[in-house]
């Protein structure tokens, strides 16, 4: 029985690392661009699908071929920044948010004509013979996504607090044109801010579809996830989308778990209408962020 | 007539009369599916005008098709019966989910929803013993009143049933947008704050909106339902809700025929695009992209560029004596305002510290103090923006403590803001018919059916705006928007919004910052002509010209505690009060 409840812990930690990488990325680009970013599943579906063309097809290194893909997904997310989202900043909060919708729908569907819609998976070089601690097994892959997933929101978190780039986005993130006056590049704030968020959720993505499959439509139902992490831990919150992220992941395994596998994907969302009720004014005293 | 009646009765007269001129039934059918989307995207469109986009919106689509298609496969339900008894179902459903969300706004509000169409697409997907699950639910009856002859059979009737419902639609939410409701629902999209200040309840209204979209796309349900004759989990998925918002914005969001143009033209051009095959939804994609970037305003509004322009806004002279009613003065005797040991705490910090205050009827009374001596605090108290820690307040011969703005701005007490004091996109008339909300009598059903005595108190009301545009000297401003205006006159339109509720007592927050000396003149002769009708006025003021030069007293405040109270010439005399100022005894200079 215990047994059991850890192996569960376990596997929705590990999970909850991936969506906690997703669920930052959409934080920060909606703390510091104002901007809901629904092409984030599709971000997550590319990192994805980089590593498979980098590795699977290309045959680069498997470790080389995760980092060439988590840069990919970082320029596509500057290039966004530049090309869309940029000219859209004075545009009220839906305008974004719907170019983002568009944007998502162009890329799966440009990813169905690269790659075919079938489900890929990817050979990746650790051994398939679960790791063994007592009566936990967990397989070597999944070790080392959640130990990645781990180190990248630690890099992630040390970079936003100690870094001069770092401190630039935090002010950006409090006070745009007071930012500005003080010299920071808001401009290259923006577009560093979009391919950081886009590159977490590549490496979220990545890290994913090594474990699972690799699929055009994947991105559909992480993006959903990520949006769950983030109202939770709240819209611009750092700490939150950690927490929400792993919360999310262990409520996930322990529902597909004990309750139903049928109904997994609608937990996160649940849990949030339930948090609702409980606490109408917001979560995480959500109340005081506006559009 | 004008080019805009004429454009809109030959629409009509071409919609009514395309089956009769032989259109094939594949362009009767996507026409009829564009009535649906019509039917969803002018009620996400109705919930847009308060600034909440519902991305789960095809939940209620979903809803209602099941709905309607169960009550007729289970129950046996004639679909006459069960269509409006889905729409109800959808309704009810989409006011549960508004009590739960509509606090939350902007992005949160949006994912929330996107999240509950999810759930009850896994639900739909799951609950097999009840939808059949994945395999979609088969063998829907099509329409019919229970007789052969009344049976809907070729896609003509099914047209023209779309058309009635389609043109209904349209009355609703022309009569909500271009009434009072739909100026409420913009004002809580521009200026939540001063929209309850002004006594709009953003919660009833949104929820409103809520409801009545909710309907709509429970109907547009309840009609596919029986149009198609086979449901599956599929119309809850996201694309749909995608659908309908490109026609939202791509129409023209706000407006009422935007959504009418965008599901027309967004029901045929994917349509058009079957040519492109397997590139067909990339292209798709690349259409909605450029839509969204480069129209953000709307086809509507580029169509409307087309006709000419209709007769330049009334030329009618604005009324030369600016009469306006004051609120009723409640009879009983007393303060007209009285604050009683308030205190509120931020942290270990007293904000404001055990204050009490009276203000007279017809008094001009003054609050002042340095930076950070709680004013607007105490103002927020007062005006139910911040429930105090302790203390009371009342208001003519009522408590109403920490009750919600908008209820007390009801009651006749009504602020006005030191910075954000107007709705910057509206035109001035409209800022101030906005704000006259709390004055109209007539129900829901008479601004739907738009009655007599509904056109009357538009009529009035807008009246009673130009008024109190021409008493501040703005009658010639009426039809600009309201952002364009200059500093001292958006002022001037914020003491107009703040009059336009008819209050017996004004609270004023600083109304001089910013106005050069002529325009404060002007302010302060405002203001006494306010105070001879009847008012009581309340102000935050650091412009000592103005407050030594008009109000009868003076209360101080310094670090949350009332230092002295009295007329302006005890308060210039006042030691502590010069001590308060930094002993810079000149700033309490006589005018």
């Amino acid at each position: 029985m215990i047994a059991e409840l850890v192996q569960h812990l376990v596997n929705g930690l590990i999970l909850g690392g991936g969506y906690a990488l997703m669920g930052i990325g959409l934080t920060l680009i909606f703390g510091i661009m104002r901007v809901v970013n629904f092409a984030h599943g599709e971000l997550f579906m590319l990192g994805a699908f980089f590593l498979y063309t980098l590795f699977s097809l290309w045959g680069v290194n498997f470790f080389a071929a995760c980092l060439l893909a988590v840069a990919g997904v970082a320029l596509v997310g500057a290039v966004v920044e530049r090309l869309i989202l940029r000219r859209l900043r004075d545009q009220p909060i839906e305008i974004p948010m719907l170019a983002m919708v568009a944007l998502s729908v162009i890329i799966q569907n440009a990813a169905i004509l690269v790659w075919d819609p079938s489900p890929k998976t990817i050979r990746h070089p650790f051994s398939p013979v679960p790791l063994t601690l007592g009566p936990i097994h967990v397989v070597a892959i999944r070790v080392f996504a959640g130990a990645v997933a781990v180190a990248l929101i630690a890099g992630a978190h040390l970079f936003i607090q100690k870094t001069r780039l770092g401190r630039a986005m935090r002010a950006t993130f409090q006070d745009t044109d007071m930012a500005r006056l003080t010299g920071v590049d808001v401009d290259r704030i923006y577009m560093f801010t979009f391919g950081f968020g886009a590159a977490l959720a590549g490496a979220s993505g990545a890290l994913l579809g090594a474990v699972f499959w690799v699929y055009p439509a994947m991105g559909d139902l992480a993006a959903l996830k990520s949006f769950a992490v983030v109202i939770m831990g709240g819209l611009g919150n750092f700490l939150g989308a950690i927490v929400g992220g792993l919360l999310l992941g262990v409520a996930e395994s322990l529902g597909a778990g004990y309750i139903s596998s049928g109904y997994k994907d609608a937990i996160g969302f649940v849990l949030i209408i339930l948090l609702l009720v409980w606490r109408p004014q917001g979560l995480f005293g959500a109340k005081g962020v506006q559009r | 007539m004008n080019a805009k009646a004429l454009v809109a009765a030959a629409s009509a007269a071409l919609l009514l009369a395309l089956p009769l001129l032989g259109v094939d039934d594949y362009y009767l059918h996507l026409l009829i599916m564009a009535g649906i989307f019509f039917l969803l995207s002018a009620g996400m469109n109705l919930l847009l005008a308060a600034g909440q986009l519902n991305l789960g919106h095809t939940a209620f689509f979903g809803i209602g098709a099941y709905a309607s298609g169960l009550l007729a496969l289970h129950f046996g339900l004639s679909p006459v019966f069960a269509l409006p008894a889905a729409a109800l179902v959808s309704a009810v459903v989409g006011w549960l989910l508004g009590m739960v969300t509509l606090r939350l706004r902007g992005a949160y509000f949006v994912l929330v929803t996107v999240g509950f169409a999810e759930v009850i697409r896994l639900v739909a997907t799951n609950w097999t013993e009840l939808t059949q699950g994945p395999m979609g639910l088969a063998g829907v009856p099509p329409f019919n009143l229970g007789t052969e002859r009344f049976t809907l059979t070729g896609k003509r009737d099914f047209y023209y049933f779309m058309l009635s419902l389609a043109g209904a639609t349209l009355w609703v939410t022309a009569r909500l947008l271009r009434s009072r409701v739909g100026r409420a629902l913009r004002a809580v999209r521009e200026n939540e704050s001063l929209a309850e200040s002004s006594g709009i309840s953003a919660y009833r209204h949104t929820m409103l909106a809520m409801v009545v979209s909710c309907l709509l796309a429970g109907a547009a349900g309840g009609f596919y339902a029986h149009y198609i004759t086979f449901l599956s989990p599929e119309l809850f998925g996201f694309q749909n809700t995608v659908t309908m918002a490109v026609m939202v914005v791509a129409g023209g969001q706000g407006t009422v025929l935007g959504p009418a143009v965008g599901a027309l033209v967004f029901t045929f051009v994917p349509e058009l695009l079957r040519m492109a095959a397997f590139y067909r939804m990339l292209l798709y994609g690349a259409i909605l992209l450029l839509v969204v970037m480069f129209m953000p305003k709307g086809l509507v509004f580029y169509l409307r560029r087309l006709l000419p322009a209709g007769v330049p806004a009334f030329a009618e002279p604005a009324p030369d004596s600016a009469l306006f009613e004051a609120g009723a003065a409640a009879p009983v005797a007393g303060p007209a305002l009285s604050v009683r040991d308030v205190t509120v705490r931020f942290g270990g910090l007293a904000a404001v510290d055990g204050l009490s205050l009276d203000l007279g009827r017809g008094e001009i009374l003054a609050l002042i103090g340095p930076n950070g001596a709680g004013k607007s605090t105490a103002f927020n108290v007062v005006t139910g923006f911040q429930a105090p820690d302790a203390g009371r307040v009342r208001f003519g011969d009522g408590d109403i403590t920490a009750q919600p703005p908008y209820r007390i701005a009801e009651r006749g007490l009504v602020r006005m803001f030191q910075r954000t004091s107007l709705f910057p996109e509206a035109a001035v008339l409209e800022n101030v018919l906005t704000a006259c909300h709390r004055l109209a009598r007539t129900g829901l059903g008479d601004v739907l059916l738009m009655t007599r005595s509904h056109r009357l108190e538009e009529h009035r009301l807008e009246e009673r705006a130009r008024a109190l545009l021409a008493f501040v000297g703005l009658g010639h401003k009426s039809g600009e928007p309201a952002r364009s205006l200059s500093c001292g006159e958006q002022r001037l339109l914020g003491l107009a919004i703040a009059l336009a509720p008819a209050p017996s007592v004004l609270l004023l927050d600083e109304p001089a910052a910013g106005l050069n000396a002529v325009e404060t003149e002007r302010l302060m002769r405002l203001i006494e002509e306010i105070r001879a009708r009847g008012l009581s006025v309340l102000l935050v003021e650091h412009d000592m010209k103005l407050v030594m030069g008009m109000c009868d007293r003076v209360v101080v405040l310094n670090y949350g505690l009332k230092i002295a109270e009295g007329t302006p010439a005890e308060i210039q005399r006042h030691a502590e009060v010069i001590r308060a100022y930094l002993g810079s005894g000149d700033a309490l200079a006589r005018p």
